[in-house]
């Protein structure tokens, strides 16, 4: 109101005005909807399946302050270093970049700080006096152990073979992982305080009761080693390979020589790693698979890898026979497919032509058809029990048994087993430290919309210079010109944030009643319910989604 | 500097030779290109100004008034459907009596949709409190801009000037370009006394009780009849420096006329030829021209218009149902003349969505009203017949 009581329409000042503050004025009665800061699951971070926090290790590192990123990637996940080798990335497939100069190249953000060393790796919290046993030592198994360990629980990891890493380091071929980088990140898992126990099998060195005895909770991570046998005629008369066998193999350093041309059944990973090694070893692999490349399991990039390093297809062709004389094998008759409808798996499943029998002619054949787990050394009533649709621990007499990797989740993937083990880990401390029933099904955050306000980005457009190098700098080995400091930091400082408040105070500037609370530092933000209105602009104009409206009450 | 320039060019530079600070605007044919020069200016650095890009005339609207209320020069364009959606907010503007200068670049409205010249825009927004002048050349619009910018923050009211969609907008035309200095020392510094100060917080457009909210409405009309006076002295002070002056009525031949045109915009320039054709002919015919429409001269008109036989008035709009706004207005100055001064007075309504309006309609149009040939007090120009007689 105004204030002075003008005599004369000359004292009237020009225009409404007030110096009464606005304060008392509590306009936030009108609303019945109100706005709130909510972190959101960014579209990389929901497509990783070892779960990574990537948008908060992306802020440290954009921040300048390496170490905390490198320490925030690690409390997660001892592999850093390992997985931006090895996985698909199907962060970068959802990163809400791509439209936007392409995609973040987070693995090898991943890289550059996985191939870092962190500095104090002490565990995070006191010793709770817990103790876990761990059967098997791939990804799986050594992420809850890493983690229980760093939770500050005893871990001991039983694994049968010479060497902890499991398929990491028996099933990826040095191609593709170096083991000297698997060596490191184990070492550390190490200097996390797990025990490992190699040369160790339970079931034969050890029984699983006696685990069960010994420790207070007990993780069976012992992935998909056991081969799919291939069924075919002629199969059981002569030597067939078994892709992960010959991988293994070869792994371990034995010199193996399949002179000629070697058919590899199956369209995984498997399959184009063992074909890769082959092309290493001198034979000339052709990769035989029932369906089309549109229908394959592998990663794609590495089928372009393997295309490239000559490695030859024959798609839509299903073995019926191996052919052989005088002992030896000297063909694969293969029945022309053609695709039907969808299975189960949502692929085309393929139907034999009839009549269309063709003979390819090879001296040795791979089948890589799939991988399945060995239980053997389980209590028969466990593994009866071990009803792999639930994924979690068994209550009753096996209570404090978990499940983690491929044999909860069937899926296959470093990444998968890799995240697998985090929510095993996740359970099995507040199983012992609360005596709490374990977590069936974790609560999965929300899916996140990807709705950015993209043109609120100031560089939007600028460009992803690792998109535009020559194929060699991804090699996995090396220096680039993609892996230094001044590389890692502008390229974090590309990510946008989704999900994440970074204080950029947008909600502050556009709120017509100031009701945005600033603290002097320009962040911790926060909202003046007495008066906000509620109109919802803060959350409209918020450029990276992390606002949302409520109902009042 | 003698140069040939387009209208919405002479717009973009006297918004650049005014030294404006803050441009708000959305494009909108016909007045696009003024948005893109100035836009172009202001990235290449030849004007020192912020352009704010927005998503609507509403907003552009309400960005002038933000940076109004600090004390910046501030301009904005429109036309047509724009205009309209700007009208909430130009109420705004002159109750908080912010000297914003606007062009409006006359266009009809939809539908049917028209691109072409039409003042119904414009005189829809008459009742809002600015004041509208109608242009008549390039070199008229660049000098009334100037103008415009010093009367509005004299009078603390915003302008809003008017030039015919293509006709004038995209019409070159040779014209003097004046040196920036000269224009320095004409435009005062802007100081707006009710400006935002950090040092003292106010609350600006707070409420008004009724028993205050006509005393501040009032000072809106009165700053109105100041401001005929302010157009009237900003107008000789520019023809001292210029030579060029145009006055809120701009008379051509009116000395002995008895036969009058009034019009506006670029239809009164057409008019010229057709007076002088007509005086060859023996006929007493003469111009005026109203340039100057809010502030509304009604004395000035009375004066120019009493004691006159016939007086014809130019409408390139029509408020439906009752004349056009300019016959309207213009009859009711006239109706404070004493009986036997009073002209008989006939209002024509053409041009709309950019019919030409030529100079053969114009003679056609004065020498009806002379022969006692307009019977209607309002004629629709050239229209189709009705097939029913009223």
């Amino acid at each position: 109101m105004v204030e002075l009581e003008p005599k004369v329409l000359e004292e009237v000042p020009v225009t409404s005005y007030s110096d009464h503050p606005t304060l008392p004025m509590r306009t936030g009665t009108w609303k019945y909807l109100q706005p709130r800061y909510e972190d959101r699951l960014p579209p990389c971070s929901d497509a990783c399946p070892a779960g990574n926090d990537i948008s908060k290790i992306l802020a440290l590192l954009s921040s300048g302050d390496l170490e905390g990123a490198v320490q925030w990637l690690r409390a997660g996940n001892p592999f850093p270093a390992t997985l931006s080798r090895v996985c698909a990335h199907f962060c970068e497939q959802s990163c809400n970049r791509d439209s936007l100069g392409g995609a973040l190249a987070i693995h090898l953000l991943e890289r550059f700080m996985g191939d870092q060393s962190p500095q104090d790796f002490s565990r995070m919290q006191s010793a709770t006096g817990h103790k876990v046993g761990v059967v098997g030592a791939g990804p799986a198994g050594i992420t809850s152990a890493y983690l229980l360990a760093r939770a500050g629980h005893e871990v001991h990891v039983f694994d049968d073979k010479p060497q902890a890493g499991g398929f990491l380091r028996t099933g990826i071929p040095g191609f593709r992982l170096p083991k000297d980088i698997l060596d490191k990140e184990i070492a550390l898992v190490e200097s996390a305080g797990v025990r490992f126990h190699q040369n160790t099998r339970v079931g034969r060195d050890i029984d699983f009761e006696e685990l069960k005895s010994r420790f207070d909770a007990v993780i069976v991570a012992v992935g998909f080693h056991a081969s799919r046998p291939l069924n075919v005629p002629g199969s059981r008369q002569t030597h067939v390979y078994h892709g992960i066998d010959l991988l293994e193999r070869l792994a371990a350093g034995e010199k193996l020589c399949i002179p000629g041309t070697v058919a590899v059944l199956g369209g995984g990973n498997t399959a184009i790693d063992v074909a890769r090694s082959l092309l290493r070893i001198g034979s000339t692999p052709v990769i035989v698979y029932r369906r089309t490349e549109a229908e394959m399991p592998a990663i794609s990039s590495e089928i372009e890898e393997a295309k490239a390093e000559g490695v030859a297809f024959h798609f839509l062709a299903a073995p019926s026979k191996i052919v052989q004389e005088g002992g030896r094998i000297v063909a694969l008759e293969c029945h022309k497919m053609r695709l039907g409808e969808p299975d189960a798996s949502g692929r085309r499943a393929p139907v034999p032509l009839p009549g269309s029998e063709f003979c390819l002619p090879v001296s040795g054949v791979v089948a890589a058809i799939g991988e399945t787990a060995d239980l053997g050394f389980l209590p028969e009533n466990l593994r009866k029990h071990l009803d792999l649709t639930t994924r979690a621990s068994l209550d009753g007499d096996f209570s404090g048994v978990f499940v983690a990797g491929d044999v909860a989740t069937n899926s296959g993937t470093v990444a998968a087993a890799v995240g697998s083990g985090r929510q095993v880990a996740a359970m099995v401390d507040r199983y012992l430290r609360d005596a709490q029933p374990p977590i069936e099904n974790p609560a999965l955050p929300s899916l996140w919309p990807r709705a950015l306000k993209h043109d609120q980005v100031a560089d939007a457009q600028s460009l992803n210079p690792a998109y535009f190098v020559p194929r060699a700098h991804y090699q996995v080995h090396g220096a680039s010109q993609q892996t230094g400091v001044e590389w890692a930091l502008g390229e974090a400082r590309r990510c946008l944030g989704c999900g994440t408040c970074n204080s950029c105070l947008n909600c502050y500037h556009w709120c017509p009643d100031v009701a945005i609370q600033v603290d002097s530092a320009g962040s911790a933000l926060g909202i003046d319910l007495e008066h906000c209105k509620g109109c919802g602009i803060c959350v409209e104009e918020c450029p990276r989604g992390a606002m949302s409206m409520v109902e009042v009450g | 500097m003698r140069t040939v320039l387009k209208g919405n060019g002479a717009v973009a530079q006297a918004v650049r030779m005014a030294r404006t600070q803050v441009i708000c605007a959305y494009p909108i044919t016909p007045q696009t290109s003024i948005v893109e020069e100035l836009a172009e200016m202001v990235s290449s650095g030849q004007l020192n100004s912020r352009f704010i890009k927005v998503e609507s005339e509403h907003s552009s609207m309400a960005g002038c008034i933000g940076a109004a209320s600090t004390g910046a020069r501030t301009f904005t364009a429109t036309s047509s459907q724009g205009l309209a959606l700007m009208h909430e907010v130009l109420h705004w503007a002159a109750g908080a009596r912010l000297p914003i200068v606007m062009v409006n670049v006359n266009r009809g409205l939809g539908p049917g949709w028209s691109l072409w010249a039409d003042q119904s825009d414009s005189v829809a927004q008459r009742d809002t409190g600015w004041m509208q002048i109608y242009c008549q050349s390039c070199q008229e619009v660049f000098d009334t801009v100037i103008q415009a910018f010093e009367v509005s923050q004299r009078v603390l009211l915003p302008s809003m000037v008017m030039l015919d969609g293509f006709f004038l907008s995209h019409t070159c035309e040779d014209m003097d370009l004046p040196e920036p200095g000269l224009i320095d020392g004409f435009l005062h510094p802007l100081c707006l006394p009710h400006k935002i100060d950090i040092a003292k917080p106010a609350a600006l457009g707070s409420m008004v009780a009724p028993d205050r909210y006509m005393e501040f409405r009032k000072k809106i009309d009165l700053a109105h009849q100041q401001a005929l006076d302010v157009w009237r002295k900003v107008d000789s002070q520019w023809s001292a420096l210029t030579g060029r002056s145009y006055g809120l009525l701009d008379e051509y031949r009116m000395q002995d006329a008895e036969l009058v045109l009034v019009a506006t915009s670029t239809p009164a320039s057409t008019a010229r030829v057709v007076v002088d054709g007509l005086r060859e002919r023996g006929i007493p015919a003469g111009l005026l021209r109203l340039r100057v429409f809010r502030p509304f001269p009604a004395a000035a008109l009375r004066n120019a218009l009493g004691n006159r036989k016939k007086v014809v008035v130019l409408d390139r709009s029509c408020s439906y149902g009752h004349h056009g706004a300019f016959h309207q207005e213009i009859k009711s100055a006239l109706y404070e003349l004493r009986p036997a001064a009073q002209p008989e007075l006939r209002g024509v309504i053409a041009g709309l969505g950019g019919r030409d309006i030529t100079a053969e309609d114009l003679e056609e149009m004065l020498l009806r009203a002379w022969r006692n040939e307009l019977s209607e007090a309002v004629t629709w120009w050239n229209t189709l017949p009705e097939a029913v007689l009223r």
